[in-house]
Parts: structure tokens; C-alpha cells; sequence
């Protein structure tokens, strides 16, 4: 029961909160304490300790880095490698060379493990050995329980090391790489998001999407050299948690990887993205109920110097139950389940501003004016001292989370030095939130939030629109194409 | 003679493992009850200064009448608004307003439900009186002050799910704010308010849209449950049907909370960085003098055997999509585990026997999984779901998936399947645990629904004993045409 707190704020209410009020006391620091209840608006919390808990690095004879964190709760063991390898070198005409890639290593097995019998051994110890590689990064990772780590470990550097590309696995992947082409315009959500990241990055690799022919011109040679490029020691950092002997581990990596090969770095240059101040309004014909509207720009890199500021403003923005957007959009006007907005901050080119949210047809441009407008409201003037403290404690106190489970430790820190973030990045993350003033927020809006240079898309009904898409600028009909 | 005993070996290590897990669940997990009914489950964990804590009540959409379908998850959403206190600048002020909100409101539906005979002055008027008050009632309100409270103090993943058996609401919070979190959710099991009601009914209708309406496996899906079922709400969408939505109120929605959203249904897990005692005084003191509810009655009907294939067909703009499902009892049921099995040879990894068979050898699908739904306190679904390839069609695949659960029947599974079953299930023992929100998951899921969260320590010795006697069995009796339900996309 806690109705002192209406007594402050209304004598009015009194009469009717009697009953509730001789039960309650305002503070609960005299006795007898165990029977008042404390008000969550005042509630005062005791101190809590928190490190940041660190992984130990250790470089292998042969260059490559290993951070280790032992963890001894669960018997098991999870390991990742990173390799810097990604989609934005793919070929022109091979794009969906590296996803491809990625898939086909671990289902084609090694030079010593046919794939049918990789699968059978790591299934019958429960162990799993996964591949696959992103628009920036190869991952390999493993999880098993630690009776089975040196005969996992083993598989996994046979994978790294000596991979068959089974000439079957491959054409298998490569049919699967086709059938998710065929259902690439299936899901209104997927082609708005796909369709805002190629408005956003015209013509460059990070907006690219293989097509059918060039899925069908990648051969195995080709999955083999890109595999040859990218996998050696200098180019890998590996990211081990959980229950493993440190010394026996580390014996065992420098002797299963001595005899790999290193290689001379040879990445193909990919071009920054291109700044373009221009807005453009894109539409896409769906006979649903519900519109997908997505808008944005391009946005920051991750060695942005006003990166907190901009967290700060992109949690009053967009963030969470109590963003602005949700507030306006969902709470107040009942327009939409799901609306948010955020920068994400590239970690090797600059990544996007988004906004999305999805609206029934019939309210689809008053969501989408709304929406645009609430984030050039973020330009016009100061945010709230309420607002700004909302955001700087949410993000400073759920800072720990990041850290709660031993794997996401050791692959943070993994992820630190392979995409070179500064030293410091993490230590100094909270002070510096802290230090982010109204001002700064009010200024980094007016720098990165472009409200007349966005790229709008929207998937949906036209006709049933509450007004033509036109009253934002010209409209851009995308057509699907129908792939047979 | 080698090979007989290498895995007499291994089981005999299985097992000793299983029983050490279980011993170790066993001690871990703190249980206590309240007088007034509510379970506290407990495990402390000090790898982070965090703790997940999770509220289960044990009322879910099957629990609904039909004039209430999708009322357990519209109240969901409502619990979100606050209380007495919480939420509104002023109770005392706000509460009239809120009751000529509702009056107003059914007014509205009422002559809404005239349809053609609906006077279309009187709409307008009640659509604009209604559009006052809830902006008059606006000014009271404090907006999610639950999510900023949270927020404020560090807490991550604030959220709430509903399914046919139960509502969870469930937070992270850093190990010294669990004041915080008692003191919020007493107060909302006890004084919720469900204020901006017809607002929220609106963003739950997006959010069916979102779900079901515009996106094609979730009108699949949709439709393919509500086929299978006759008589059982099991079959009805927790969301409800656009019409259900429209239709709520919130004096249904009162009702069905002050019945039972009560100690007595509710269960908890709080895992992570705690001290069991003072966990214990700190629920007591802020949940003890929490008065219990009424308990939820079983749903009373059954799901009539079913006495032929029923085939849902949605025809939409998509790729074909394929379900098979086959009635069947749930947990704790001794076939439920055999199911368990069967599940995991069908399709658990690439070794499974469909992903072998289906995306492997004769490449008609791209992937094959399997599960059981739409819930699990009431008998359920054996599902199997497979995504065809081009240009191989949804009839291929189905009788490809029929030809393997005929071998079932009558191919013995090896006893190198069962081990494989039980080194997968010790993996994923130890996983679950590797979280702190996904053990309080479980433990809150199981007590729910198994009625004890050992479920968890005894499922794997469960499968150990199943023979492959049983799983031929299990196969012939519910693998048939009559106890079929097949839902499927056709491309428009």
C-alpha cells in the first residue's frame, strides 16, 4: 500500500485514501521498519561493487591472439574465432561469395573428416562446430561439454586449418543461397529494411545482395582461394570461455595450429560510403493491412568523437518504453506495437540512422509524418533535464549487463582489439555518458540527425492509404521482381 | 563384444553426470512458499552483481471465455500502466474520468454491435466524447513510470509474455535494486490500474497486424491451430481475432485480473546474485500481506479424437510453408517423453533422419524442425514444419515426411540414437543454466506447467528408460491420417 505519496501531491484525495493511509508511513528509515513498504519513486539503494571483469590475452607462437576466461560453473566450453574477412569483398559479380563460403566450410567437412562423418562424431559428443561470415567478420565457434573439448578442438582447427569444401555440401549451400533468393520478397518487414540499406549505401558492398546469377557463378575454387586469403594465424583472434585447463588449452592451440601458415595481408580496397543530402521517398506495392515504414540516413563509425552524446539522444529518441517515439506513436496514439529509432555505429564505415515502425494502412502517412517529425524535434531545442538523466542513468546503470555471462566477456574483449576500438573504450564508457550534458545533445541532433535528407520506404497497400506518399516528395515505385 | 561394452561405458558416465547435474539443480534451486500461496524459487549465482527475476501467473488464453479471447494478453499489456500510485499524478482526480472512459466506451461497442442498424450520428458523438475523456484523462497520467523506474536503475530486458498457458513478466536488474523490483510488483499484483485502455487496444490490433495479418507464416500458423482444434481453446490465438480485440473492456478485464492475478497463482524465480534469506524476508514483506485470489479451474473441455485429416490451406503472397501436426497428450505424460525422442531423431542436428532425408539426400526442403505447441498444460501438437525448395512442392515433401514416420514404426531406433538423445539433452542442461533469465525461464515454466520444476532434473533419466519398443508404439498409435492436421501456404 503506498498512498502517503498521494497525500503530497492532493489533499484532495484524502478522503478517499483514509483506509489507505494509516497503513502507510512516508520513510522507512525508523522502525518498525519490517512492515513499511518503500516508495519506488525515493527509494534509496545500497552501493554495489562492480568491476569490469577481465580476459587474459596471450599471442601463440605462430601470431595468433587468444583471450582466455575460465569459468568453471558449467561443464562446458565455448570458443569463437574472428577472422577479418566479410561481403564487402565480394566481386562484383560473385556477390554471396563469403556468406556462401561460411556455410559450405563447416557442412564440407576437412581433408581428414568427410562432412558425414564430422557430423555423425560432433553430434554423438553433443558438440556443435559452427562457420559462417558477415558483412565484416568469419566467425568458427564451437560449444561442448569439457569431457569433449580435445577431440572438439581438434575438429575445429582441422576445419580451420585444412577445410575439403565437399564438392556435394557446396552445391547443397549454394541451392539453399537460391531458394532464400526465391523467398527474399515474402516478409514486407525484410524488403522495407533491405530496400532503406540500399537507398542509404547506393552501389556499395554493404548494401549488395547476391542474385541468382551471381550465386550460380561462385565455384568451389573460388570458395577455397577466399578461404585461403582470409584463414591464417595474423588474421585470426579467438575468444575461449568456460570450463578449460588454461595451460593444457594453450599447449594444445600452439600444437594444432603450428604448422598453419601465415600469410601476406591482402584485403581489396572498399570504398567509403557516399554522404548524399538528398531525401528520397521509396515505395513498395503489398496487398497487407499494415505498412512497414523505415526511414533514415547515413549515420556514425564507431571512433566518432560524439559517440555518447549520441547514445544519450538516441535513448530519448528511440529507445525503449519510454523513448519519445514509443510514448507519442505507441502509447499515447495507439499507431503502432513496435516503433524505435537508432544510430548504429559502424565499425569499419559509417554506419545508419533508422527509424522504423509499422502502422495499419488507413494511418500510414500520419505515422510516418509523425514519426519524422519527432526526430526533427530532437533538432529544435534542449531535451529535458528529466530526459537526459532518464538516459544517462539507464544506460551507466545497466552498463554491467554487458558482462553478466563469462563468454559475452571474452568475445567483447575479442571484438575490442579485432575491430580496433581505442584503449579505454570500455573503462571510460560510463564516465564519459556522464559527462554528456543537454547541450551536447541538443548539438549532435543538429549534426547527425538530417530530418530533410532521408531516405523514407514504405511497404504496403497504397490504396488504402490516409493520404498519397507524394505529400513527402517524389515517389520512387520499387517493383518486385519475381524470381522463378 | 568391443563396441557393446565402449557404450555401456558411456552410458554408465551419463548417467553418473545426469545425477550429478540433478544433485546440482537439486541444491542450487531454494524453494519457499507463502502462506498466501505464492512460490518463490531461488538460485543463487554470483558470477555478476545481476539477478533475473520472473513472474509466472498461471493463467493464460486457454484460460478465456469466448466472449474473452485475447483478454489474458490484452491485460498483459495493461499491467504495464500502472497503479494507485504508480503512473498517474493523481488517483483520487483521474478515477472518475476512467469510469466515464468506460461507460462511454461500451456505449460505443454497443452501438457499434447494431452494425447496419448502428446510428451513425450517435457513433460519431460517442467516438468524440470518447476522444475528450481519454485526453482529459491524459493529464493524469505519468507516463510507463514502471519502465522509467526500471530504466532509471539499471534494468534490462523489462518485458512480458503471454501464451496459452500463462503470462510472465520478467526483468534484470543489477543485485542491489531488488527492493525496487519487490516494491513495483507487489504493487502491481495488487493495485493495478488499467488506465489508457482503449488506446491500448489500439496498439495491441498493430500489433496483431504485425503478427498474423501481414505476415504470411503467422496467418499459417494462426489458421493451422485454430483448424486443429474442435472444442479445445487451445486452438483460439492468444492475440484473439480482430472482432475479439474489438470488443474487450476494461470490466472484463478488471474481472478476469481481480480473479487471478493472485499469490496464489504466481510463481517466481529470482537466479543471480542473491542471499536466499533476505531474498525470503524481502518477498515477505512486501508480497506476504498480498491477499490469494481464486484458483484457475481446469479448463473442463476435451478435444474430441479427431476422425480425419483436416487440411488448412492460406493462399498469400509467399513461398510455400508446410505444418504436419498430430494430436497428442502433454507433459507429464509418458509418451510426451517418448515424443521427446522422436523429436530429436527427426530433426535435431544434420545427422536427423528428415534433414537427412528431406534437405540432404533428395533436397526437396531447405530446412525441417519439430515441436511441440500450441501449449503444454493442455494435450498439444506434434509439430513437424519444413520450408519446400523450388521447384519441389508442398505435396512432395509431405508424403517424404510420411514415408519417415512409417520407418518409424517400424524400424527399431538404435541405441546409438538414444546415447546421442541423451548427450545432446546433458549439453543442454548445462546451457540453459548458462543465463541467468533463461534458468528462471525454465524453473518458472515448469513449475507452471509440470507442475514441478524438477521436470528439469528428471526428463533425462525419463528418456534414458525409453526403448525403442516404445517409440515404434508411440509412432503407430498417433502417426495415423485421422489424427493429421496439415497447414500449408499456396502462393497467390
Amino acid at each position: 500500500m503506498k498512498c502517503m505519496k498521494r497525500l503530497f501531491l492532493t489533499i484532495g484525495a484524502l478522503g478517499l485514501m483514509t483506509g489507505c493511509a494509516s497503513t502507510q508511513v512516508a520513510t522507512t528509515t525508523g522502525s518498525p521498519a519490517a512492515l513499511e513498504n518503500a516508495d519506488p519513486r525515493t527509494m534509496t539503494f545500497p552501493p554495489l561493487t562492480f568491476r569490469i571483469p577481465r580476459s587474459e590475452r596471450v599471442q601463440l607462437k605462430n601470431g595468433m591472439v587468444v583471450y582466455l576466461l575460465q569459468d568453471h560453473e558449467l561443464p562446458i566450453v565455448n570458443l569463437t574465432a574472428y577472422l577479418n574477412a566479410g561481403s564487402i569483398y565480394d566481386p562484383a559479380d560473385k556477390v554471396g561469395i563469403a556468406s556462401l563460403t561460411g556455410a559450405s566450410l563447416r557442412s564440407g567437412g576437412t581433408k581428414a573428416t568427410s562432412p558425414d562423418k564430422m557430423d555423425r562424431e560432433l553430434e554423438f559428443m553433443a558438440s556443435s562446430l559452427e562457420s559462417s561470415i558477415g558483412a565484416d567478420h568469419a566467425n568458427v565457434s564451437l560449444a561442448t561439454l569439457t569431457r569433449n573439448l580435445d577431440r572438439t578442438l581438434a575438429l575445429f582447427a582441422e576445419l580451420m586449418t585444412r577445410p575439403a569444401f565437399d564438392q556435394a555440401r557446396v552445391e547443397l549451400a549454394r541451392m539453399q543461397a537460391i531458394e532464400a533468393i526465391r523467398r527474399q520478397n515474402d516478409d514486407p518487414k525484410a524488403i522495407a529494411s533491405r530496400e532503406l540499406s540500399r537507398a542509404i549505401y547506393p552501389d556499395h558492398p554493404l548494401s549488395r545482395i547476391p542474385t541468382l546469377a551471381s550465386v550460380r557463378a561462385i565455384t568451389r575454387d573460388d570458395m577455397i582461394a577466399f578461404q585461403e586469403r582470409y584463414f591464417y594465424p595474423a588474421n585470426t583472434i579467438l575468444a575461449v570461455s568456460g570450463d578449460f585447463d588454461r595451460e593444457k588449452l594453450l599447449k594444445n592451440l600452439e600444437t594444432l595450429f603450428a604448422g598453419w601458415p601465415n600469410r601476406a595481408a591482402s584485403f581489396p580496397a572498399v570504398p567509403e560510403p557516399k554522404e548524399d543530402a538528398s531525401a528520397a521517398v521509396l515505395h513498395v506495392q503489398k496487398e497487407v493491412n499494415q505498412s512497414v515504414i523505415r526511414m533514415g540516413h547515413l549515420g556514425i563509425d564507431k571512433s566518432n568523437p560524439d559517440l555518447h552524446a549520441i547514445k544519450v539522444m538516441d535513448y530519448i529518441l528511440g529507445g525503449g518504453f519510454t523513448s519519445r517515439l514509443t510514448q507519442e506513436i505507441r502509447s499515447n496514439q495507439g499507431l503502432a506495437y513496435n516503433v524505435d529509432s537508432y544510430f548504429d555505429p559502424g565499425r569499419r564505415f559509417k554506419g545508419p540512422f533508422m527509424a522504423e515502425t509499422e502502422t495499419k494502412s488507413e494511418s500510414t502517412v500520419k505515422a510516418a509524418t509523425l514519426l519524422r517529425s519527432i526526430i526533427a524535434g530532437m533538432t529544435l531545442a534542449e531535451v529535458s533535464e528529466k530526459e537526459l538523466k532518464l538516459a544517462k542513468d539507464s544506460i551507466i546503470n545497466s552498463f554491467i549487463f554487458g558482462f553478466a555471462r563469462s563468454d559475452a566477456v571474452v568475445n567483447q574483449q575479442a571484438r575490442l582489439e579485432f575491430y580496433g576500438y581505442p584503449a579505454g573504450y570500455l573503462e571510460n564508457y560510463r564516465d564519459n555518458i556522464a559527462r554528456v550534458t543537454r547541450a551536447d545533445v541538443l548539438r549532435v541532433a543538429r549534426k547527425y540527425l538530417h530530418p530533410d535528407a532521408m531516405k523514407l520506404v514504405v511497404v504496403g497497400d497504397e490504396k488504402k492509404f490516409d493520404a498519397p506518399l507524394s505529400v513527402f516528395g517524389s515517389v520512387r515505385e520499387i517493383t518486385l521482381d519475381q524470381v522463378k | 563384444m568391443k563396441i557393446l561394452s565402449r557404450f555401456i561405458v558411456i552410458l554408465a558416465l551419463s548417467f553418473s553426470a545426469a545425477t550429478a547435474f540433478g544433485q546440482g539443480l537439486a541444491d542450487r534451486v531454494q524453494e519457499y512458499t507463502l502462506e498466501n500461496g505464492m512460490k518463490l524459487l531461488m538460485v543463487p549465482r554470483h558470477t555478476s552483481p545481476t539477478v533475473a527475476a520472473w513472474i509466472r501467473f498461471k493463467v493464460g488464453s486457454v484460460d478465456e471465455r469466448s466472449d474473452e479471447r485475447g483478454l489474458a494478453h490484452l491485460l498483459e499489456h495493461m499491467l504495464f500502466k500502472g497503479t494507485k500510485t504508480l503512473g498517474t499524478r493523481d488517483f483520487a482526480a483521474e478515477k472518475p474520468l476512467l469510469d466515464q472512459i468506460e461507460a462511454t466506451a461500451q456505449q460505443l461497442m454497443a452501438e457499434q454491435l447494431k452494425r447496419d442498424q448502428a446510428d451513425g450520428k450517435e457513433l460519431a458523438r460517442l467516438h468524440k466524447e470518447l476522444d475528450r475523456l481519454e485526453k482529459e484523462a491524459e493529464k493524469y497520467v505519468v507516463k510507463d513510470e514502471f519502465a522509467d523506474l526500471y530504466s532509471r536503475n539499471g534494468g534490462a530486458g523489462y518485458n512480458a509474455f503471454t501464451s496459452k498457458d500463462g503470462t510472465t513478466y520478467l526483468i534484470n536488474l543489477p543485485s542491489n535494486k531488488m527492493e525496487l523490483w519487490a516494491a513495483i510488483e507487489s504493487d502491481r499484483m495488487r493495485n493495478a490500474v488499467l488506465r489508457e485502455f482503449y488506446t491500448e487496444m489500439k496498439v495491441v490490433k498493430e500489433e496483431r497486424r504485425r503478427s498474423y495479418d501481414a505476415e504470411p507464416e503467422g496467418k499459417l500458423w494462426e489458421s493451422f491451430i485454430a483448424d486443429a482444434f474442435n472444442a479445445h481453446p487451445n486452438g483460439q490465438p492468444t492475440i484473439g481475432w480482430m472482432s475479439d480485440i474489438e470488443n474487450l473492456t476494461r470490466t472484463k478485464a478488471e474481472r478476469f485480473l481481480h480473479k487471478y492475478y493472485a499469490p496464489n497463482n504466481a510463481i517466481m524465480a529470482i537466479v543471480g546474485d542473491i542471499d536466499p534469506q533476505q531474498t525470503i524476508a524481502l518477498v515477505e514483506k512486501y508480497f506476504g500481506a498480498i491477499p490469494p485470489g481464486t484458483p484457475v479451474p481446469p479448463v473442463a473441455v476435451e478435444e474430441p479424437p479427431q476422425s480425419g485429416e483436416k487440411r488448412t490451406e492460406v493462399i498469400g503472397d509467399a513461398e510455400p510453408e508446410l505444418m504436419i501436426g498430430f494430436h497428442k497428450p502433454t507433459l507429464p505424460a509418458p509418451d510426451d517423453y517418448v515424443f521427446d525422442v522422436i523429436d530429436m531423431l527427426l530433426t535435431n542436428g544434420r545427422t536427423s533422419r528428415l534433414y537427412k532425408k528431406l534437405v540432404q539426400e533428395k533436397q526437396l526442403a531447405t530446412s525441417v524442425s519439430a515441436f511441440a505447441a500450441p501449449g503444454s498444460r493442455y494435450p498439444n501438437l506434434f509439430i513437424i514444419n519444413a520450408t519446400p525448395r523450388a521447384p519441389h512442392t508442398v505435396s512432395e515433401v509431405e508424403s517424404a515426411i510420411y514415408q519417415e514416420l512409417e520407418r518409424l514404426k517400424t524400424e527399431p531406433m538404435t541405441q546409438k540414437e538414444l546415447q546421442q538423445i541423451l548427450n545432446q539433452l546433458e549439453f543442454q542442461e548445462s546451457s540453459q543454466m548458462a543465463s541467468n533469465g533463461g534458468l528462471a525461464r525454465n524453473l518458472t515454466e515448469y513449475e507452471a506447467v509440470a507442475g514441478s520444476w524438477r521436470y528439469l532434473i528428471e526428463h533425462r533419466q525419463k528418456v534414458a528408460s525409453i526403448t525403442p519398443a516404445d517409440v515404434m508404439r508411440v509412432a503407430k498409435q498417433y502417426f495415423t491420417r485421422e489424427n493429421r492436421s496439415v497447414g500449408f501456404i499456396t502462393k497467390k
